[in-house]
């Protein structure tokens, strides 16, 4: 195929311009690849937790209850709107590691003797099934084999129901029930501290003694049930065996942790590719303007030739259709190696089976769509200039740019500026809406910085001030059923405790109109010291009996605010009702709650004077000697250690993080830089006449680098401040974005953010400027002044 | 008797080529010429000549493949590159035939551009009077004609008070009348301020307002001939 020589002229024309098409598309697929990236990582990650919760059934419902005889499961599984439906034995069970003198605290999980369970299905990923005639033989799921080294064939030693237990494992699974295990009482995972583990229908309901009963219902809805009916009706059928009020998905933790993952993939695909395209817009604007302009000759001739407007516009359209295409494709590729990486991290923390990074086809086209609109944007001013010039003016030589005088105060201050330094200012006034595009670039890359800076102070802030400003106990004992508080005193005779503070609380399901959420109710001593809710300004806020505190998410969700009134239905013991005053609204970072006073809370509850927990200061000193009093105790269900706790979260909140901040640097200084390289080189271009006429009357190397450079020089320096103001907001706002049921982005800043970012803005724009400036070095005096222009 | 003062330039054997093997281009072909102090000096010759490639290896733009020039004791052909940017920033004043004026300044800014390195300048208003522009100072380049736009050049080139004035085909893009007007600028400098002067032009008649006229063809020197009487450019009819 013979190329038709506009088209030659077009390839010739891309290879002289190769630089500027770099810098171009380099931006313009730095929002491609985050858009392939964060809108594919999305639909994989979607799909692939889609997949694994149908292929193993994962739970619409779930609902425990305190026993229930077997024959009611079968009533429960014949009710309207109920698919499949498993009854289980489930429990907490305290273990006794090899090697670990800290206590560590497991769920146990039935397994059906005969069959696979009919929810919640149980993969088998290493090892053997338990034999179902012998009842020790158990499952332990993946994350804490990996976290505790534990593999088949080593034993446990588990108290349940205050009895020593060996238990051998056969195999290693993963359930999509437990994505994230989460002990109860918790907020987070933590495989090193909790397990799970699934053994035998028969040998676990002997063990928790409701032999030929069940504790536990998980089940699925068929397809178009309504699920509040359905709830509704079997919490009416379980109210006699102790049901504590079935429950969605939106209150099984594993599932929206799995969700908000899924919430901020989706801000992000929504908020920063569009950043960057704008700017590509912009970037493309100012590199096809200047094209035009010194095609302006040719232009003429292709008129005067007779090509068509048309077939000008397309030609030139050709240029911006170009840097779209090298855009989308580097975009494209590079999105699609990040997003592999990004499933390699996402399957170590999931562990979802078939987890890969597949972008559909739509996708893609999509971006390569959205690469070419704009390009095509950017270019349309350029074109419609190209096309409108008449033939004899293109072919004229062009006037002298027409430099006006700056406003006179501005002159005034001119008066006292060397020439070179005149020559710079009333450049960037000549071309105010360059110099914004530059500025606007250089900043919002600073800002993109600034923001990725941010995200690590708030992670750091939520655990600083939830480990050591709310939280100040050594360690939370979890009781394995609600106690009377007389356990107490048992509690503070301990080996080394010597600070005990008592906590309460209830799964309650609270009304106001028409919504209805469940939640915790937390019951708090009046002043409590060691677990403390803290307000907005850190202070902590007294707990009350007179009314409800809530957090900000539950009253959000609730829709309603100090001074309403909220309805409180308990789910579990004596199931009392009562009507709350909400008597303020506090706003945690972690998962909140409803708080009350621990007293008045018993009263609410018709049950007083009972707890669930207990938070301890203990003399860290005789910890070991605390430990093995513990593994002894079977009132003690669980144990967490604010030490591990906080150290664990630091470790969740940075999981991935490092590759982020690493790719936010990369592709923020990318925009900076290349925003800052296409506005040299335009300079560059459109002065090279004038800095060549400067080192013919005599100007040095460097004072004609400096004509150039200085421009540069100045839009950063206006940059600077514009980007940590951006910055700052962006943070701020995208601090809100993020926010899910579970975190609370509060926005804590730091000048080494800022400073760090300006450091990294800074290097990038002198290296791209200095890139430019070589060209200083190569000025041709002879031929650039035998030229007309 | 006084000894004569020293020549401002003496070339040797001069030679300039382009390129190698069969594309060479040999632009000059060994040139041999002497410019005394004062003296307006008129090259004439067709396009391709060599008068351009000797202009820009005088101002330090370009060096030539052999031979030697000499500015005064400063050998421009082995000078290294600071020291000719110093001699063109001290030395040397430049009229070219598109003006090249920096379209961001003013006309009085533009001479001042120069005068800020010079060692002794004209003060810039001074300089643009000399060339009939005293009322144009603070005007932009877009708002001068043609002519005018090249007197504000050579007001720029003769503001320091160069030891040599070159100027490539000066004329060359303005119409008859404009370009006496600039024809009159230089000369002025070159009678005022005893500039060294060298003029490019094809033109033959114009040739008639310097002292010697340089004859190029095919990059030689064909002959210096010595000019009766200088005539004022008011007298050129092209």
């Amino acid at each position: 195929m013979r190329l038709s020589p506009l088209d030659r002229k077009l390839l010739r024309d891309l290879k002289r311009l190769r630089t500027q098409a770099v810098a171009v598309a380099g931006v313009l697929a730095c929002g491609v690849a985050l858009f392939v990236m964060a809108t594919g990582m999305y639909d994989s990650l979607e799909r692939a937790r889609d997949a694994y919760y149908d292929s193993a059934r994962m739970a619409d419902l779930a609902v425990s209850v305190v026993r229930a005889p077997d024959p009611v499961a079968e009533e429960l599984a014949l009710l309207p709107g109920v698919n499949a439906l498993e009854a289980r034995v489930s429990g907490i069970g305290l273990l006794d590691l090899a090697g670990k003198s800290d206590p560590v605290s497991a769920r146990l999980v039935s397994l059906p003797p005969d069959r696979r369970p009919r929810v919640n299905d149980v993969l088998l990923r290493e090892g053997r099934w338990p034999n179902p005639a012998r009842d020790n033989e158990v499952l332990i799921n993946e994350a804490f084999a990996e976290a505790n080294a534990l593999a088949p064939g080593m034993q446990l030693r588990a108290l349940i129901y205050g009895r020593y237990r060996v238990l051998e494992i056969t195999g290693i699974a993963s359930s999509p029930e437990f994505i994230s295990a989460v002990a109860p009482g918790a907020l987070l995972p933590e495989p090193e501290r909790f397990g799970v583990i699934w053994m035998g229908r028969e040998a676990l309901g002997r063990a928790f003694d409701v032999d030929g009963a069940f504790n536990d219902v998980v089940l699925r809805l068929a397809p178009g049930a309504n699920a509040r009916d359905t709830i509704a009706a079997i919490d009416a059928r379980l109210a006699r065996y102790g049901g504590r009020g079935a429950y969605g998905r939106d209150r099984m933790l594993s599932a929206q942790f799995l969700a908000d993952e899924l919430a901020s993939l989706r801000t992000m695909a929504a908020i920063l590719p569009p950043i960057f395209m704008l700017v590509a817009v912009f970037l493309l604007n100012v590199s096809l303007s200047r094209l035009v302009a010194t095609e302006r000759s040719n232009i003429g001739l292709l008129k005067s030739f007779g090509y068509s407007n048309a077939a000008v516009a397309f030609h030139y359209g050709k240029f911006a259709l170009a840097f779209g295409l090298l855009g989308a494709a580097v975009g494209v590729v590079t999105g699609r190696l990040i997003g592999n990486y990004m499933a390699i991290l996402y399957a170590k923390v999931y562990r979802i089976p078939a987890l890969q990074f597949d972008a559909e086809l739509h996708i893609y086209v999509w971006a390569v769509v959205v690469a070419l609109v704009a390009a095509v944007l950017g270019a349309a001013q350029a074109v419609r200039r190209a096309t409108q010039l008449p033939p004899a003016a293109a072919l004229a030589p062009p006037a002298p740019t027409s430099f006006g005088r700056l406003g006179a105060t501005v002159e005034r201050a001119a008066r006292n500026l060397d020439g070179k330094t005149r020559m710079v200012v009333r450049r960037i006034a000549r071309f105010p809406r360059r110099a914004a595009t530059t500025v606007t670039g250089i900043a919002l890359g600073l800002a993109l910085l600034i923001t990725s800076q941010h995200f690590p102070l708030s992670m750091n802030h939520i655990v600083d001030v939830t480990f050591g400003v709310a939280q100040r106990m050594d360690a939370t004992l979890t009781f394995a059923e609600t106690a009377d508080d007389q356990i107490l005193t048992e509690v503070a005779r301990l080996p080394g405790v010597f600070s005990v503070e008592p906590m309460r609380a209830a799964e309650v399901i609270f009304t106001a109109g028409s919504r209805q959420r469940r939640d915790t109710l937390m019951g708090l001593p009046e002043n409590a010291y060691l677990f403390r809710v803290l307000d907005q300004k850190m202070m902590p806020v007294a707990m009350r009996g007179d009314g409800v505190t809530l957090s900000y998410n539950l009253a959000q969700k609730l829709g309603v605010t100090v001074g309403d009134t909220v309805h409180m239905q308990a789910t579990e013991g004596q199931r009392a009702s009562a009507d709350l005053l909400v008597i303020a609204v506090v706003k945690p970072y972690l998962a909140g709650a409803a708080y009350m006073e621990l007293n008045a809370l018993g009263r609410t509850l018709r049950e007083p004077g009972r707890v669930n927990a207990a938070y301890v200061l203990f003399d860290s000193a005789r910890r070991e000697a605390l430990d093995r009093r513990i593994k002894e105790l079977p009132m003690i269900s669980g144990v967490s250690f604010l030490d591990s706790a906080s150290a664990s979260m630091r470790k969740l909140l940075s999981q991935g993080s490092g590759f982020f901040s690493y790719m936010f640097i990369v592709f923020s200084c990318l925009m900076a830089g290349g925003v800052a390289f296409s506005a040299a080189r335009v300079t560059f271009a459109e002065q090279e006449r004038d800095l060549a006429t400067l080192r013919v009357l005599g100007f040095g190397r460097r004072e004609v680098s400096y004509v150039l450079l200085a421009e540069i020089g100045a839009l950063l320096i206006i940059a600077l401040p514009l980007g940590a103001v951006l910055g700052a907001a962006l943070s701020r706002w995208l601090m809100t974005q993020f926010q899910t049921d579970l975190f609370t982005f509060p926005f804590i800043t730091d000048s080494a953010a800022y400073g760090k970012s300006a450091l990294f803005v800074v290097l990038a724009v002198v290296g791209a400027a200095l890139a430019v400036r070589r060209g200083v070095d190569r000025l041709d005096m002879v031929g650039v002044l035998k030229s007309r222009d | 008797m006084t000894a004569a003062p020293p020549p401002v330039f003496r070339l040797e054997n001069l030679r300039k080529t382009y390129g190698e093997g069969e594309a060479a281009v040999h632009a000059l072909r060994g040139v041999n010429l002497t410019v005394e102090e004062g003296e307006l000096l008129v090259l004439l010759g067709p396009s391709g000549s060599g008068k351009s490639t000797l202009l820009n290896i005088l101002g330090g733009l370009d060096r030539p493949t052999a031979g030697h020039t000499y500015f005064r004791d400063l050998d421009l052909a082995t000078a290294p590159d600071a020291e000719v940017t110093r001699y063109r920033r001290l030395n040397v004043g430049f009229v070219f035939q598109f003006y090249n004026l920096i379209a961001s300044l003013t006309a009085a800014e533009n001479v001042e551009l120069v005068t800020e390195i010079a060692e002794n300048p004209m003060p810039a208003r001074e300089a643009l009077a000399l060339v009939g522009l005293a009322a144009r100072t603070h005007h932009f380049p877009a708002q001068l004609s043609g002519g005018e736009q090249q007197r504000v050049a050579i007001a720029r080139a003769i503001a320091k008070r160069p030891t040599v004035l070159l100027c490539d085909e000066p004329t060359g893009a303005l119409d008859v009348a404009t370009g006496v007007h600039v024809l009159k600028a230089i000369v002025t400098a070159n009678e005022r301020l005893r500039t060294t002067t060298l003029v490019i032009t094809h033109n033959a008649d114009i040739a008639r307002i310097g002292d010697r006229v340089v004859r190029f063809a095919d990059g030689t020197i064909r002959s210096v001939e010595k000019n009766p009487q200088r005539i004022s450019p008011d007298e050129l009819r092209w």
